[in-house]
Order: C-alpha cells, then structure tokens, then sequence
C-alpha cells in the first residue's frame, strides 16, 4: 500500500495542478482570444489605408500565386479604383514581406514593410516613412540609384543597396501582378 | 532540397542561436571553458533539439491545433520537453551506459535551456513543415556545437593573457563573445547570396 | 528554512546585493535579447516580474500541498501558465511589445531567474515573503536590463525611450501628448550613432562592461565578485553538482587544481 500512496498522491496532485491551469487558460484565451483576432483585423485594414488613402472599401483576398495576395481597392459606390498587393523579395536577411497600393492605371499609391529581418538602423530603415513614400505616384520599371533620384527611381538607403533593390523588386512585381489582374 | 539547405545554413551560421538570437546563453558561458565538456553539451543539445522537435510537431499539428488549443503550446512544449530529457535520461543509463558517460550529465541541465524550448517555438512561428522544422532544428543545434567549439577555443587562450585587473573573470568572457559574435555577422546575406 | 528577515531588506536585496542578473548571473539570454531599446526592457521587466510575483505567490501558497517528488513540473505548470496569460494579455492590449519581445515572451518560462526564486525561496517561506521576494528580484532585473538598454540605445541608436507609445497605449491613445521618446543623435547629423551597440556583438560587449562595473562596486564593499552559475540560486544546481563530481564542471576550484 505504501508505495501505492508514494505514487498516487504526487500524480493526482500533479494532475489536478495541471487542470486547474489549464482551466485557466481556457478562461483567458475566451476573453482575449477575440480582442487578438479583432486588433489583427483592424491592423491589415489600417496597413491596407496606408498604402492606398482613397479607398473606402476592400474586396476579397484571392492569390493569383503562392505568395502573393491581392485585394480589390474599392471606392465608396463599391468600383475597383486600384489594388492592394502583397508580395515578398529576397532581402539581405531573408524575406521581406511588401505592400503595395496600386491604382487601376498601374500607379503606385503607397508602399507599407510588413515584416522583414534586415539589420536594424541600416535595412530597416526602408520601414521609414521617408523612405517607402518615394514610391507614391511612380509606375512600372522603378529603378534605384545611388545619389540622385531620376525619372521613376527612388533613393537608395544609406548602406542597404540590397534592401532597397529588394523592396523596388517588390514594388515593381505587385505593379505587374495587379495589371494582370485589370487585364483578367 | 534547396530550401532545405539554405535553412540549414540560415540556422548554423546567420542566425546562429548562440552568437545572433541571444538563446541558450547560460550554457555558452558556463560549460565552455574547455572542449571536451563543449562538445559533449552540444552534443546532447543537438540530440535533444531533434528529439523534442519530433515529438512536438505532431502534437502540435494533431493535438493543438486541430482542437483550436494553440494558447496551451507554451505549457505543452515545456512539460514535453522536460518529460522527453527525463525519459532518455533513463532509458540511456539502462540500455546505453557509454552514451550515458558521455551525454548523461548534461541533459538535466537542458530543461531549462531556452534554446530547446526556442527552437521549437521557433519553428511554428516560421511555419516549417516537419522536414524543414527538423532541418532547422539540427541546424540551430550544430550551430550551437559551433559557437561553442569556437568558444572554448578562444577561452583557453584567454586564460594565458594578461587582462587588465577589472575584466577579470565574467566580464573579459563575454566581451571576447562580442568579438565572436562580430566575426558571425560577416556570414550575414551570404545564405540568400548563394541560393539566391 | 530560510533566516527572518524584515520584508524591507528581501524586498531591496533583490535590487543589489543579489541582483539576479548583475550579481547572480541569471537569465542572461533575455537580458541581451531584449535591451535593444529601453521601452523593450521595460516591457520584458515588467512581464517577467508579472509572472515572478504570481508564480511565487502560488507556489508558497501550494507548498506544503506540492509532495516533493513531482515539485519542480509543478512549478515549471504554474509559471507556464502564468507565462501563458501575460502572453495572451500583452498580445490583446499591447500588440507593438508582442511583436518587439517575440519568442523571448513565451521563453520566460525557462528564465532561470523564476524557476530558481520558486525552489530557492517561494518553495520554503511564507506567501507574503514570497511576493516580496518576487517583486524585488522582478524590480532587479527591470533595473539591469534598463541600464544595458539605456547605454545600448543611446550610442546604438541615438535615442533614448523611443517608441515609447508602444507601452502607453495600455493608458490610451496619445497620453503624454504623444510622447515618444527623444532624439540624442539625428539620423542626419555629423555624427551617426554607434549601430553596433544594438547589434548581437554591442549586447554581449555593453553586458561585460556593466559586469566590471558591478564587479567594482562589489569589490568596494567587500563582496566577491560575481561568478558564473549563480550555483545557489539556480534550479539545477543539483546536477552543476553532479556535473562537479564528475570532474567535468566548469565550477573554478575544480578547474584550477585540474
């Protein structure tokens, strides 16, 4: 019997410890649970308005292929005045996730860094604000340069070249991408 | 297979655990003074890593996920990993006693190494399928065992310098990491600039 | 059991004299990954202190119900809950911090500096004792982490509290009249800052130096200096024993004569 109790007793309190946290949990994740999908939901809206400021309504997400999606920008009688596309480019270190607001005649609107891991103070700095609205009202073949932005280019940042070919990359994919779509 | 490779480099040499994400510190420092208990720790990091990735990538998918209970991956991961490194514990000493010398005494002591843990949270952030995610978890603990050789390698020169008084110890240790570590952040872009 | 104390001295023992990251040498991983800026060390100092004082008042409460055999998975349940809660918290009201802490929120359940304050402390002393002890150790470890951040953000990024909002949305929106941190360095100016310091080598070479420094201060009043392990502390240093016998502990004397 004794080594019965020696054992028993250590597991059920073991396990009534693990229920009761458990329960807990259950309890938290139902209150927050919502307030989490919610805050998601309102974030992509507000990243969405970013990149294009006169849309006042967006369609439905579709992928035309793996890693991209793209969504309808709608105006306030609910036609298609652009497209919001999100699409990924290599960077220096690794994927940079990019959104990009495009009207229906293939001109940039905005430019918004969902994620990316470049190296913060050099890379990172293509989330700046200086830097992403080089891109508004450029067209299809942005090119970077060096010093002086020309015709259709845009500034490269300090010390991340490969950054901001990525970015560009990006941009100029999700131009292409959402002509496709006003063509189809 | 080239997405493969390039994780597995990614997780040895640009974003090596040690030196670049700051996870599994505490060993780093303190089992590193000479290469013998450098590469037995490692060793048993590696074997762990794998084994905890394994067996949690199938809870997680079948388990959790599929019941909507992804809030309960935290308490879950760390109660399986601390149950799995008490089960080999046992089984080494019974059926593989050599094995048991060499890796035995370590694996208490990775409970609660946050690398273990890490890669395995790491890995569903990511979004790895199960190849990728053991590719990844190999890569972070071979990463590991590398920052550590090297480690141990530096350190043993360390002890016939002459350090000024006030470094003595802890500081002089973790400022000769921050040079190591500086030389890891040439391998970053290299990944990308090779599979590109 | 652990001497009396006056609930003053466990309370600011935990902020110098065993500091758990200066002085102890505990949870070193968040404390080099989350001190990139000051609002991240803040929000790192204050979660973990969340889970510090609630798991060490729990287990103190449950001390004499836990049988010793299974106490060290029932501590590791009851800070992983917790650690589960601040994180789902943080991710509802705070969402900027999840993302700047990312994995290093959930790894707070393998901080050394909490499973250590439960078998150290929580497990044998009093409820009240405990939270003390929890807040103290918590306020410690905030105050380290703020001085790596500090000195980190200042010459790495030339700014000091910025993003600061970030942590203030918990009052709401625009408190402080938008305040967001004050710029030491412009980005545009003669000088740039030192970028490296908020880089992987700037945390472990910013970590050194403050450990001379404490080391120093240490040594002034007549105490040792710190060493690694932080053994008395530490959950496992049962096996750092083991590991002593063996003769393959890093632990100095045995090293020394070997």
């Amino acid at each position: 019997m004794k080594t019965l109790k020696e054992f028993l007793i250590p597991t059920v309190i073991l396990s009534v410890i693990c229920l009761i946290a458990t329960f807990l949990l259950g309890m938290t994740n139902s209150v927050t649970a919502p307030k989490i999908e919610q805050l998601a939901i309102e974030t992509e809206l507000a990243s969405r308005k970013t990149v294009f400021p006169d849309a006042t309504n967006f369609g439905e997400e579709t992928s035309p292929e793996e890693g991209v999606s793209v969504v309808a920008a709608l105006d306030e009688s609910g036609a298609t005045i652009g497209y919001v596309v999100v699409n990924t480019a290599k960077g220096y270190g690794g994927d940079i996730s990019v959104m990009t607001g495009i009207t229906a005649d293939g001109k940039v609107t905005g430019v918004n860094i969902l994620s990316h891991g470049e190296t913060a103070g050099l890379g990172a700095n293509a989330t700046n604000e200086s830097f992403r609205d080089q891109f508004k009202g450029l067209v299809q073949g942005i090119t970077v340069s060096k010093d002086k932005a020309g015709d259709n280019s845009i500034d490269a940042l300090t010390g991340a070249t490969i950054t901001s070919r990525a970015v560009v990359e990006a941009v100029n994919s999700a131009i292409q991408t959402a002509g496709g779509e006003n063509i189809g | 297979m080239k997405i493969g490779l390039s994780i597995l480099l990614t997780a040895i040499l640009t974003e090596n655990f040690v030196l670049c994400k700051f996870l599994g510190i505490c060993p780093f420092l303190g089992v590193s003074k000479k290469l013998n208990t450098a590469v037995g720790m490692s060793s048993a990091v590696i074997f762990v890593m794998a084994l905890a990735t394994a067996v949690t990538y199938p809870i997680n998918k079948y388990l959790l996920v599929a019941n909507d209970l992804e809030y309960l991956q935290t308490i879950v991961f760390i109660l399986v990993i601390a149950a799995l490194v008490q089960l080999v514990e046992i089984i080494l000493k019974k059926f593989m006693p050599p094995l048991y010398n060499a890796l035995g005494i370590y694996l208490p002591l990775i409970t609660t190494n946050c690398a273990v843990l890490g890669v395995v949270l790491l890995n569903i952030t990511n979004e790895y399928n199960f190849a990728q995610s053991m590719i990844n978890s190999v890569g972070a603990g071979i990463g590991f065992m590398l920052a550590m050789v090297i480690f141990s390698g530096v350190r043993s020169r360390l002890e016939s310098c002459d350090i000024p008084k006030f470094l003595h110890g802890l500081p002089i240790v973790l400022i000769a990491a921050s040079i190591v570590s500086l030389s890891f952040m040439g391998f970053t872009g290299l990944v990308d600039g090779i599979f590109g | 059991m652990a001497e009396k104390k006056s609930l003053g001295k466990e309370f600011t023992k935990g902020l110098i004299a065993e500091n758990p990251v200066l002085r102890l040498v505990l949870g070193t991983c968040p404390t080099l990954a989350t001190s990139t800026s000051v609002v991240n060390a803040i929000g790192m100092g204050i979660a973990a202190t969340i889970v510090l004082v609630c798991s060490n008042i729990v287990i103190s409460l449950l001390r004499k119900v836990i049988p010793s055999k299974v106490r060290i998975p029932a501590y590791i349940v009851i800070i992983a809950s917790f650690v589960t809660i601040v994180q789902m918290i943080v991710k509802a009201f705070v969402p900027a911090l999840d993302a700047a802490l990312g994995v290093f929120l959930p790894l707070i359940v393998v901080n050394c500096i909490i499973l250590g304050r439960a078998e150290a402390f929580a497990g044998k002393n009093s409820v009240i004792a405990s939270a003390v002890d929890g807040l103290g150790m918590g306020v410690g470890f905030t105050f380290a982490l703020c001085c790596m951040a500090s000195v980190r953000e200042i010459i790495g990024a030339g700014t000091f509290l910025s993003g600061a909002q970030n942590l203030l949305v918990l009052f709401g929106d625009n408190v402080l009249n938008g305040f967001n941190g004050f710029t030491l360095i412009p980005q545009d100016g003669y000088i740039s800052p030192m970028l490296i310091f908020i880089l992987a080598p700037g945390g472990f070479f910013t970590f050194g130096i403050l450990m001379a420094c404490a080391n120093k201060i240490a040594e002034k009043k007549g105490k040792p200096r710190a060493e690694l392990g932080g053994c008395q502390a530490c959950p496992m240093a049962k096996n750092c024993a083991l590991l002593a016998e063996g003769k393959e502990c890093s632990d100095k004397k045995e090293d020394e004569t070997a």
